[in-house]
């Protein structure tokens, strides 16, 4: 058994130490939000919160997280409250979808360091892929959460 | 929902589109069949088959939720939002009662323009928007006449908006839910009215998309994300090689692992089923698997290029001969030739390729992510022995398709596994099977010989059109498909002639975003902006010399607001533009990039797009298809190529597959032309116009000529400006 802290839940799970965190959460969790795009941690698509920093949970094994408290897409609100969601609503950013559980969490780390962060920030840390190209209105999405927050 | 059937009210014949209407839990619901279209596949004689479910495209519940049937799936490309649009407009529904729900695999849902339930191609609105629209009216007119019963009034004294009929003289109303049970008790119009454009209250607006909600929360449900009681996951090792097979394995080392459920052959690689994912991906690692590398064991991709070059000088099929270009070309005062080349591309789809199947004995369920229900549905019913019709395909979200899935490999394997092991299986590809077991776009090539008379003007050209996409794209050999965008140019050449050779080189190739013209445009543009430069023409103004036939106006008329809209004459010092444009999928598109030089990078300063799609349905979602054609495009453009060696496929993730990121995301201004035309397709023409505007303002900037892609061959660096 290994101790998760979920979404502020505290989880057990019978798997073994060597599995990622990624396929703990999908398969053995069942929160399903965050996505496998490559395994490699390359793509973003797995990303998760570990105490707030972002983390490609495709090649965390879930020995390695220790206390830290996990956020997936499904624990940053109950009801999509959160204003980098409600920013994603209000740009219409998603297309296919698949990669934007990463997006608004890699988004959501960006903005908790730099609230007002410069487009060369967004580049830096905006590094999940997109094959749908929605970059341009989550880039407009980042600067609408920061605006709306310093108003 | 308590479903209750009825009989059809009104006569049913072959050439009557709608075939029933049904009370459906007191309410109305509308279905169709369609009559035989001109140019479209043979239909067999006869009554149209009944329905395969009463729902159809329309139901209207007593408690006026508007539930839409989209034949469309919804990939990222709005399908779920634009198809609902359509019959909205002509229904007068109110959009915050519309529910929208997916169509079953059924004939019922082939798209008229091509006869297939296939998402792709950029046909869903140019297919579906008549015939929506009269589902939609059909509707309305049911409802006011409901209305005007219950009232005994003319209904032409009645009107309905926002799911509400009013009885103009004596202000009256009624709810669509509360006449839904009567309206599908009236005969059902065979030709209602439709609206005239100027009366389109819904098409050319940008509702928020229906998609929206789920995909920020994570309740979207791809099908990767399935979970049956009792299923296995499946994990998949193919042949390294394009046409390997498999030849022995040997599983002893995973067989105590835990929750390792057993083996699965197939002809050309394994499946390990365990509990979990993680299981049987590492189950998996453990088996050993030898493979015959098969035919095409030793290729790599110097064969393929030189296989390709070999067809230039194959007779092929003669698409367009105008005038006589080999008399021309001989007799001309200066011949320009140039041979362009494009590799094979992997889709790279966010979402691996998965499916999941349940065989329950005489019936059977796939979950699933696909462009093509019906070709899934075969394909499991294949496998598990089963008629197409006992299988039900549950369809999901798709994490991306881009003409991937349109393909059924996966769903085969799966039906495999699940017929193997006996219990539901979820079978899920790695990024490395992805990219390494992809129908890659075809390589191909075209070389070109333009003739110039003494003036210096385009009298005669040649162009020979090399693929590799034989036997076939899924048909007949076509190569006025495989041609398109040179052999069908609206450029007017006194002397053209343009030739299509198929080659058959054996890897496996299939529909990618935009397909032929993916890489046509970038080859045909490409040469008329080197006859340009040959003779000292501007790219934008040469361009307009060839198209003065009014046949031509759609094209002159994007490149002319492309012109305007970027600024072409107004340059600013350091600023190197290049352009292109023409016909796509039903629509004209072009783009003007603009690039400036930071020693020997290129600055991608900004890109600008003009697209004439005829009725824009939803225009935010359409500068959203062009933003991300772009970049799909651009990402091909760039790194983007599939190599091969000693048979094998040498890309496998994202580090040597690379990808267009937020970083090198340009600045992007994108028009849509006003227009009442039928509406075009957006989808795939905005992947086509990147690569020879980029191409051509490269050549601005250095005088270096590209006539191969990926850019990062040449040695050419292209970053995005940076935002100020």
């Amino acid at each position: 058994m290994i101790k998760l802290n979920i979404n502020g839940k505290q989880v057990d799970l019978d798997v073994d130490a060597d599995t990622p965190l990624l396929w703990a959460l999908r398969d053995d969790a069942g929160l399903t939000g965050t996505k496998f795009g490559c395994g490699m941690g390359l793509c973003g698509a797995c990303t998760v919160l570990l105490d707030g920093q972002v983390m490609r949970s495709c090649v965390l094994k879930i020995g390695d997280v220790g206390t830290k408290a996990i956020t997936t897409i499904e624990g940053l609100s109950k009801d999509s409250s959160h204003p980098v969601q409600k920013a994603w609503i209000a740009e219409n950013v998603p297309q296919c979808g698949y990669c934007q559980s990463g997006q608004i969490l890699a988004a959501v780390a960006l903005l908790k360091q730099k609230p007002n962060p410069t487009d060369d920030d967004i580049d830096a840390a905006m590094t999940n892929i997109c094959r749908c190209g929605t970059y341009n209105r989550m880039r407009a999405a980042i600067h609408r959460v920061a605006k709306e927050s310093a108003s | 929902m308590n479903r209750t059937s009825q009989p059809a009210t009104a006569p049913l014949s072959r050439r009557e589109f709608l075939t029933s209407a049904v009370a459906i839990g007191g309410g109305l619901a509308l279905s169709f069949s369609l009559p035989a279209q001109e140019g479209g596949p043979p239909r067999p004689a006869g009554p149209p088959a009944a329905p395969r479910q009463p729902s159809g495209f329309l139901q209207i519940a007593a408690n006026g939720a508007i539930t839409i049937i989209t034949p469309a799936v919804e990939m990222g490309q709005g399908g779920h939002t634009g198809m609902p649009m359509i019959i909205m407009e002509e229904l007068g529904g109110d959009w915050k009662q519309l529910v929208v729900k997916d169509a079953a695999a059924a004939p019922l849902y082939n798209n008229p323009l091509f006869g297939q339930q296939s998402t792709v191609g950029s046909f869903s609105v140019r297919g579906w928007y008549t015939e929506l629209r009269r589902i939609g009216a059909a509707g309305r007119e049911m409802l006011v006449a409901a209305a005007a019963k219950e009232w005994g009034v003319s209904p032409a004294e009645c009107t309905a908006a926002n799911s509400v009929i009013t009885h103009k003289p004596s202000g009256r109303t009624k709810t669509y839910g509360s006449v839904a049970a009567v309206a599908a008790t009236m005969p059902i119009p065979q030709n209602p009215a439709l609206k005239a454009n100027s009366e389109f209250k819904v098409i050319g607006t940008s509702p928020a998309r229906n998609d929206v909600a789920p995909k920020v929360d994570g309740s979207a449900k791809y099908g990767i994300d399935m979970v049956l009681p009792g299923m296995l996951v499946g994990a998949i090792k193919g042949a390294p090689t394009v046409t390997g097979t498999l030849k022995s394995f040997d599983d002893s080392a995973a067989r105590g692992m835990k929750g390792f459920h057993s083996t699965v052959a197939l002809p050309n690689g394994v499946i390990v089923l365990a509990n979990t994912y993680w299981q049987a991906k590492s189950a998996l690692d453990k088996v050993k698997v030898e493979f015959d590398p098969g035919k095409l064991g030793g290729i790599d991709s110097a064969k393929v290029s030189a296989l390709l070059h070999a067809g230039f000088d194959e007779q092929g099929a003669v698409v367009r001969n105008e005038g006589d270009a080999d008399k021309a070309l001989a007799g001309a005062a200066r011949v320009v030739e140039a041979t362009y080349e494009v590799p094979y591309l992997a889709h790279a789809c966010m979402e691996p390729m998965n499916c999941t199947v349940r065989a329950n004995g005489d019936t059977a369920e796939v979950w699933v992510g696909t462009q093509s229900p019906q070709a899934v549905q075969a394909a499991a019913a294949q496998v598990l022995g089963l008629a197409k019709e006992r299988v039900t395909v549950h369809m999901q979200y798709l994490g991306g398709g881009f003409g991937r899935r349109g393909e059924s490999d996966y769903a085969t394997q799966a039906a495999m596994a699940a017929k193997a092991s006996g219990r539901p299986v979820k079978l899920v590809w790695s990024r490395e099977e992805d990219i390494q077991h992809d129908f890659y776009r075809p390589a191909a090539a075209i070389r070109f010989r333009g003739g110039l008379d003494a003036s210096g003007k385009l009298t005669a050209m040649e162009a020979r059109v090399v693929t590799s996409a034989a036997p076939s794209f899924g048909g007949p050999p076509n190569a006025g498909f495989y041609t398109s965008s040179v052999g069908d140019m609206a450029y007017e050449i006194p002397n053209l002639k343009v030739t299509g050779i198929n080659k058959d080189i054996g890897v496996r190739f299939g529909f990618w975003r935009s397909v032929n013209q993916s890489h046509n445009p970038f080859m045909l543009e490409g040469f008329l902006d080197e006859v340009a430069a040959a003779t000292k023409q501007d790219g934008y103004q040469f361009r307009r010399s060839l198209l003065q036939n009014p046949k031509a106006k759609r094209q002159l008329a994007v490149l002319d607001m492309l012109a305007e809209k970027s600024g072409w004459s107004k340059r600013q010092a350091g600023h190197f533009y290049g352009i292109s444009a023409f016909g796509a999928y039903g629509s004209y598109i072009g783009s003007v990039v603009d690039v400036s030089l930071k020693d020997k990078t290129i600055v991608l300063n900004r890109v600008v797009t003009v697209i004439d799609c005829g009725v824009a349905v939803h225009p935010a979602n359409i500068v959203a298809q062009l933003e991300g054609g772009m970049v799909y495009g651009l990402s091909a453009a760039l790194r983007g190529e599939i190599t091969l060696k000693d048979g094998a496929v040498q890309q496998s993730n994202f580090h040597n597959y690379p990808v267009v990121m937020m970083a090198q995301m340009p600045k992007t201004e994108c028009y849509i032309m006003p227009s009442t035309e039928a509406p075009g397709g957006v989808g795939e023409p905005g992947t086509a116009p990147i690569a020879p505007s980029l191409a051509s303002a490269i050549f601005a900037a250095t005088a270096s000529r590209i006539r191969s892609l990926p850019l990062s061959k040449h040695n050419v660096t292209v970053v995005a400006a940076a935002r100020v």
